[in-house]
């Protein structure tokens, strides 16, 4: 069934339904080329996560439920998959939060990865091996309780156990979630690293619009469930809109928050402080 | 020096017939490690298991056949209930599932006397539930040879399952789904399959204990409520652990047996019946998650 369009997966204008009733997508379109990395961008509450799980069809295991629209992965309509069916297809989700498991080693749970693979004893050592070198710091920590490692150690872990699974496309949500810049930056030199040398279609739900889109060839930008803006890397990082409202630049240079709320304040009349006082 | 040795005896004779309850705690630790739920169904699946076991051997299989036979059927069981109680009710809270597992209980309950009678029925396992002569002479201790048999078979039991938990594939997946099923589903692991697994390691954990307890007390109804001691071995051992269920059974097993001796006759005898529950009271107030519970690992 393997298609060679050169869109690995193609959204065509998605609704989704949580309950049946909570409208989380409205309209959705979105495609991610071939050995491409494509970033999805929005603020809290815009749909990246929903957008992710209904590819992966997770949506079901909370309820939720594509109402409209469809989706293409690979040539195949993705509709009635459970999530194992879509990893037997190549595509993994790393689930946002990391998500390890906690009570068993670090090496158990990148072995949990390649669980939908059969694999000999001596298949397995040289995929441990390959993953522990794009994941140099993981192999020291191998033997320790995944648990009791750090939050940038368990966001390596959870792509790590994902790329065991040997996917042709990978969903990424929230890599840089509660960790500090130095670290954020090292995950996404080993997902752009990942992407190169395996080959590997990613999409990437974050927040952080700078680094996300400094590290992709192209980005959507959605809101409250649309998507409002898309456009390669390098147009989104210099549109003036994206500049103001996504990084924090305005076309006089970078702001901080405290210029921005005298400007505000000096432009309404009324200074929003003096109300409460 | 015969009260010393009498001690013993009494200590011994409970740590083996702990090691009963620990057969049935087992089972629920199982099913609680792999959905979290408490599963009251598990008495009825000893008495299911052991009825089945002891309506083929009626209809003439050998001991040894009606053994397999008896596990397919516990198989089966697992496969049912994955399909229609599981399945349906996936990502529904655990309360629902609990609920879920009481009425699963009945049914089982009222199949089991449906297809088999509810007479009381007599197990011989050629075991007799007298002492052991070489014992006794060795150590003047009376040591009956059906505890000791039942403490073998747990023995075995569970270094079989801990292998199997520890070393291949399955029991790997049966990990990853009890830290974090969601987890588990997104790289690939079939909780169906694994669920299957884990209800049908429970049944033939199930039928071990039910034989055990038919072959002591007859096979019965009573065994449904007998399975419900395991609920304080569980809460002293702890619900997630395997190495806990163990360990609360013996302990369950032993104070219940020097109590009962020592204690009991100030209270008119018969302490044997709640004197487990008041120790798992104590241990709900000080030191709730049991012995070897897993502690809830979360990083500051």
């Amino acid at each position: 069934m393997t298609s060679n369009s050169e869109d690995i997966l193609k959204i065509e204008n998605i609704e989704v339904m949580y309950d049946s009733v909570i409208s989380a997508l409205h309209d959705v379109s979105l495609s991610v080329p071939r050995g491409k990395i494509v970033a999805l961008l929005g603020g809290n509450g815009a749909g990246k996560s929903t957008t992710l799980k209904a590819i992966s069809t997770m949506l079901a295991s909370e309820r939720g439920k594509v109402t409209k629209g469809k989706i293409i992965y690979d040539g195949t309509s993705v509709i009635n998959q459970n999530p194992t069916e879509m990893v037997g297809l190549g595509m993994v989700q790393v689930l946002e939060g990391r998500r390890c498991f906690g009570h068993l080693t670090v090496e158990e749970n990148i072995i949990t990865g390649a669980y939908s693979r059969k694999l000999t004893n001596s298949e397995m050592k040289d995929e441990l091996d390959k993953i522990y070198s794009y994941f140099n710091r993981l192999k020291d920590r191998r033997k320790s309780q995944a648990g009791f490692t750090s939050g940038g150690e368990q966001q390596m872990l959870a792509v790590a156990r994902a790329m065991m699974a040997k996917p042709k496309m990978l969903l990424l949500d929230e890599p840089s979630m509660g960790l500090a810049p130095q670290l954020v930056s090292e995950i996404f030199k080993i997902v752009k690293e990942l992407n190169e040398k395996e080959g590997v279609s990613i999409l990437l739900a974050e927040q952080n619009t700078n680094i996300a889109l400094r590290n992709s060839d192209y980005g959507y930008i959605i809101e409250t469930g649309n998507v409002k803006l898309h456009g390669t890397a390098d147009m989104l990082l210099n549109n003036d809109e994206v500049k103001e409202l996504y990084l924090g630049i305005s076309k006089e240079g970078r702001k901080n928050f405290r210029d921005a709320l005298r400007e505000e304040g000096s432009t309404k009349k009324e200074n929003k402080f003096s109300k409460t006082i | 020096m015969t009260e010393i040795l009498f001690f013993v005896e009494v200590v011994v004779a409970g740590l083996l017939a702990g090691t009963m309850y620990s057969l049935v705690a087992l089972g629920f630790v199982l099913i609680y490690k792999a959905s979290s739920t408490f599963n009251f169904a598990q008495g009825a699946m000893v008495f299911f298991a052991v009825l089945a076991f002891v309506g083929f051997m009626e209809l003439g299989l050998p001991f040894f056949l009606a053994f397999i036979v008896t596990i397919l059927l516990m198989g089966v069981v697992g496969f049912c209930t994955e399909r229609l109680v599981l399945k349906p009710l996936m990502n529904q809270s655990e309360d629902t599932l609990l609920m879920a597992t009481i009425g699963l209980g009945f049914v089982l309950e009222g199949l089991a006397q449906a297809a088999w009678g509810v007479e009381v029925r007599r197990l011989d396992l050629g075991i007799g539930d007298f002492p052991i002569q070489w014992i006794i002479d060795t150590f003047g201790l009376f040591v009956s040879a059906l505890d000791l048999t039942a403490g073998l078979v747990a023995a075995v039991l569970i270094l079989g399952l801990s292998i199997l938990f520890k070393y291949t594939k399955m029991g790997l997946g049966l990990r990853a789904v009890a830290d974090d099923p969601g987890a588990a589903s997104s790289i690939g692991i079939p909780l169906n399959n694994i669920m299957l697994l884990v209800w049908t390691a429970a049944g033939v954990v199930a039928l071990v204990a039910g034989m055990m307890w038919g072959a002591r007390a007859g096979v019965q109804f009573a065994l449904v409520d007998l399975a419900l001691k395991a609920l304080p071995v569980l809460i002293i051992g702890g619900f997630s652990s395997i190495p806990g269920a163990i360990v609360g059974g013996l302990i369950i097993g032993a104070t219940e047996k020097v109590l009962e001796v020592y204690i009991g006759p100030y209270f008119g005898g018969a302490i044997e019946g709640w004197a487990p529950y008041v120790l798992a009271i104590f241990f709900l107030l000080y030191r709730p998650e049991g012995l070897f519970g897993e502690k809830i690992i979360r990083r500051v």
